[in-house]
């Protein structure tokens, strides 16, 4: 039964994602005095993908064969370890939800991302492989310190059991520690999502889209659901235990549909920030700014370490 | 175990009377050591829970006893196994050397090699441990000069400078031990009766000489300079076991001491250095076979991270931190012996097919060489600890053990197993960067220079087998991951006693792979469903944007580092020069990346004693009447001393 719920919970999050990206879409557009196009034109970008022959570059190898399932498994296995519509009831899958596995599966993604990329030997997707990896060096020490206060407060890894205890109160804003490593937590999944001024998802050769150069056709399709995929488990990621009370609804359906709204809550009120901001370079913006981040999450780890 | 050493003795001489025959002495030396290692391998492992003792018979220099418990039982196991797919590499492999040394010495060392790890592991006593540590010391150096050629006996020297301070401080620490427990064997030592001023110097002082050997930051400036001298079989072998070797004696030692929660703070503040620095290094060198050295300094690090661990539980006297960190370091012990080995023969591999250490030069080898190819691959995911390989499943532990230790009241255990943790996720960012970069730049792409890789083969099926071997231990390992935890778990309760194994709430790593395969038809179904386009895929050139594609457009290593050398700029040293003569001439970029520790710490000694030397060097210069004038003055000083002191 479990294992349906997984199963339910990765592939409505899979049906929604597009709508999501759409209706942002949509609000950019409104911000930029656009029309824009319909809330269901990501649906269409990926239908019309499938639909499109492909060609790939000289220099691939079986990298670029598998690294588009590869993506897909690891985002779609990141998405799974959120305890959604399964608790730390399930014996089975509590084994699994660990915040490690999270991020490590997210490191699986960024390797096979940098990979593919230096695979199609296409100088733009190089480069973006490099800030990939580079960002990843910038927000993945702020995300662990933030963790970290979490994880020793609750001392458990186990996210399932992290989420039970903040739900029934036990543990919760009521630390100082765990509040403000809020703030640093939320900042860091929002530059995980892709979005300006760090990354913009749709646009420039040398950014995210970048690495995917060279891919096409339903091989570009599957990765862009990968990295929508991502993007929602990132802010998932945030919400699950920093506002988990989604999870306290009985019925594991309805819980579901309430937490895949706030991610989309989320994911559309990206836009307010993503539309206000130039985008930085990757030395001096993000460094300036993630040290800002980095001192946050430093904050709150004081505090832990104070026992405050 | 007698059987084992004296047959690698034999193997040894045997290899070495073929002298004449260099050819044969290979295929006999390293084919006899697979054999007898792969022997040794099963016979350790069966025998993992006795205690055996062995005594040299006769009264030979100061009653040498050799004594193998659990842990010695795996280490030896452990030495065994890489051993055994090692020599199978080298069966091939060091063919590559025949012009640069006699096969039979080649054959020879490394038996004795092998031989000299088994028994410093099972010497129970200072003397023969000492001298068997020199032993093993000097014959990995001879070992580093089978590759000789220019700077090698400067680099030799290095490893050697290094292995003697670390040397005299070991034996300072056990002689000093030796004379509190008021006697020379190891496990007459127990319960030392000191306090905590001189525990805490002892250890630094078996921190300071088995680190050193170990490759721990700052000592670790020997480590690319030896191995990418060394063959690279003979590196696998340094790397993959002797490191092993010193963190086993050094856990030995150490755990002679009483105990205190500072021992661990120091190991995990070391461990958070070494694992720092030396993904750093990695991560900016453009040699591959360099950046797999520096991160022997990064493992090693992490190592020290569980170890820190296991201290601090001692310490506190809590044993399940103590169990769970123990676990922790000899599970990342176990793995990175496999996989560091199998990356050094992986490039040994690279280097026979394509004569070049640098990144910048080599490229799509991917299509010349797909079996190494795909084991590199699976070395690069394991090492860069992702799941579902054996890399991810240690480091989760060592991540448990720095959880549990960090929830004690405290500041100090807070600080420092943060510290930990922090610093183990940065080196999981960018040991990401360094290895996606050099799996890229080596087997991904289009060649660079197309001179080196056009005429790269595959290897034979030979040196491809221990490769695989390694490979499926690395998965293997992994999936089956709680089992081996109950391997180790058996063996550490040794060491803590009083204790029992109790379930920590391990990660399921089938699990993960199920979920994870599951994940992975999903796509398949969406295509089937929207009767995706399977046209067959029309192959082009890379788009350059208008440009006509040029293979050096693509991301060189350099390159790819760019930005966060940049950002770590007040960490590594690097000065850049770019010259551009004109618009249609070439523009040259050089880059060089200086260690800042060997410039700050070592350059400065090294000159010191360079200039004593020369200094000194005027009293020798070859007249024999100085020289008599010099026993002349010494003995008016001798009797002068004598007649008024004495």
């Amino acid at each position: 039964m479990d294992f349906f719920y997984l199963l339910l919970q990765l592939v409505s999050a899979i049906v929604v994602a597009p709508l999501f990206d759409g209706i942002s879409r949509k609000l950019r557009a409104k911000f930029q005095s656009r029309v824009g196009p319909s809330i269901f034109q990501t649906y269409r970008d990926l239908f019309k993908l499938l639909k499109r022959g492909r060609t790939k570059s000289h220099s691939t190898s079986y990298i670029y064969q598998i690294s588009p399932y590869v993506l897909f498994a690891s985002a779609a296995a990141m998405f799974c370890v959120l305890p959604i519509a399964y608790g730390p009831s399930s014996v089975a899958l509590s084994r699994f939800s660990d915040i490690f596995i999270l991020l490590y599966l997210g490191a699986l993604f960024r390797f096979m991302f940098i990979v593919a990329g230096i695979d199609t030997a296409n100088p733009f997707a190089g480069i973006s492989a490099s800030r990939e990896g580079t960002l990843g060096f910038y927000t993945e020490e702020i995300a662990v310190i933030c963790l970290v206060v979490v994880m020793m407060g609750t001392g458990s890894t186990n996210l399932a059991y992290i989420t039970n205890l903040i739900q029934e109160g036990s543990y919760g804003y009521a630390f100082p520690s765990f509040s403000v490593a809020a703030t640093a937590f939320l900042w860091v999944m929002y530059v995980e999502t892709g979005r300006k001024p760090y990354d913009l998802a749709e646009a420039e050769q040398e950014l995210q889209e970048g690495v995917l150069g060279e891919y096409c056709g339903k091989d570009l399709a599957i990765i862009d659901i990968a990295i929508l995929l991502k993007q929602m488990t990132m802010l998932g990621f945030f919400l699950i235990i920093f506002v988990p009370w989604a999870g306290l609804v009985a019925n594991p359906i309805l819980s579901l549909i309430l937490f895949l709204a706030e991610i989309g809550f989320l994911y559309i009120m990206g836009v307010f920030i993503d539309n206000f901001g130039p985008r930085f370079t990757v030395n001096n913006g993000i460094k300036r700014t993630m040290l800002f981040a980095l001192a946050i999450s430093c904050t709150s780890l004081v505090l832990y370490i104070m026992g405050i | 175990m007698q059987t084992i050493y004296t047959l690698f003795l034999l193997t040894s001489l045997l290899s070495l009377a073929l002298y004449k025959k260099p050819l044969l002495a290979q295929r006999i030396g390293f084919g006899l050591a697979s054999l007898i290692s792969l022997y040794a391998a099963v016979f350790f492992f069966s025998s993992l829970d006795e205690i055996l003792i062995w005594k040299l018979p006769g009264n030979f220099i100061s009653l040498p006893l050799f004594r193998l418990d659990a842990i010695g039982m795996f280490f030896s196991f452990l030495v065994s196994l890489i051993a055994f797919a090692v020599s199978l590499f080298s069966f091939d492999y060091a063919k590559f050397y025949e012009k640069k040394a006699n096969l039979a010495v080649f054959a020879s060392l490394f038996n004795a090699f092998i031989l000299s790890m088994l028994l410093v592991i099972a010497s129970d006593n200072v003397f023969s441990f000492m001298l068997l540590w020199e032993v093993m010391t000097l014959i990995s150096a001879l070992l580093i000069l089978i590759n000789d050629g220019e700077g090698a006996s400067k680099n030799v020297m290095i490893y050697l400078g290094v292995a003697q301070i670390g040397a005299f401080c070991l034996m300072v620490a056990l002689i000093i031990m030796a004379s509190i427990a008021g006697t020379f064997e190891f496990s007459k030592f127990a319960d030392l009766n000191i306090g905590f001023g001189m525990s805490i110097t002892l250890f630094t002082l078996l921190l300071v000489g088995l680190g050193s050997k170990a490759g721990m930051f700052p000592f670790h400036v020997w480590l690319p300079i030896a191995y990418c001298q060394c063959p690279s079989n003979a590196s696998a072998l340094m790397s993959g076991v002797m490191i092993k070797v010193a963190l086993f004696a050094f856990i030995k030692f150490s755990l002679l001491l009483p105990q205190f929660a500072w021992f661990g703070y120091i190991l995990l503040l070391v461990g958070a250095l070494s694992c720092i620095f030396g993904i750093i290094y990695a991560l900016a060198s453009n040699d591959y076979k360099a950046s797999i050295a520096y991160s022997s300094c990064e493992n090693v690090g992490i190592i020290f991270l569980g170890l820190g661990g296991a201290f601090y539980g001692l310490g506190i006297n809590s044993p399940t931190i103590a169990l769970l960190g123990f676990i922790a370091a000899f599970f990342h012990i176990l793995n990175h012996a496999v996989f560091k080995s199998l990356l050094f023969m992986l490039s040994g591999n690279v280097f026979t097919a394509t004569n070049t250490r640098d990144m910048d030069a080599l490229g799509g080898l991917h299509k010349k060489m797909p079996i190494t190819s795909i084991i590199f691959f699976v070395a690069a995911i394991s090492i860069c600890a992702l799941p579902p390989l054996n890399g991810f499943a240690s480091e989760w532990v060592i991540y448990k053990t720095m959880v549990i230790g960090g929830i004690d009241e405290g500041v100090a255990s807070r600080f420092f197993f943060t510290l930990g943790i922090i610093a183990l996720s940065i080196t999981g960012a960018m040991a990401i960067m360094a290895f996606s970069k050099m799996y890229g730049s080596i087997f991904l792409g289009i060649a660079r220079d197309t001179k080196c890789v056009e005429e790269a083969k595959e290897v034979s099926f030979s040196r491809l087998l221990p490769l695989g071997l390694l490979a499926s231990l690395c998965v293997g390992i992994g999936v089956f991951m709680n089992d081996v935890i109950g391997v180790l778990s058996k063996v550490v309760l040794t060491l803590i006693p009083q204790t029992t194994a109790s379930a920590y709430g391990l990660i399921s790593m089938p699990l993960i792979i199920i979920i994870m395969l599951l994940c992975a038809i999903i796509p398949f179904v969406l295509l089937y469903l929207f009767k995706a386009n399977h046209k067959e895929v029309r192959v082009t050139e890379p788009w350059a944007c208008g440009f006509l594609y040029n293979k050096s457009m693509q991301i060189g290593s350099n390159s790819f580092t760019g930005d966060i050398r940049k950002a770590l700029s007040f960490l590594l040293k690097h000065e850049q020069e770019i010259k551009i003569d004109g618009y249609f001439s070439k523009a040259v970029y050089t880059k060089k990346t200086h260690d800042l520790f060997w410039e700050k710490l070592y350059a400065p000694v090294i000159d010191f004693v360079m200039l004593v030397a020369d200094k000194i060097g005027i009293f020798q210069n070859g007249r024999t009447n100085l020289y008599a004038g010099y026993i002349l003055i010494y003995l008016c000083l001798v009797l002068i001393f004598g007649y008024y002191y004495l």
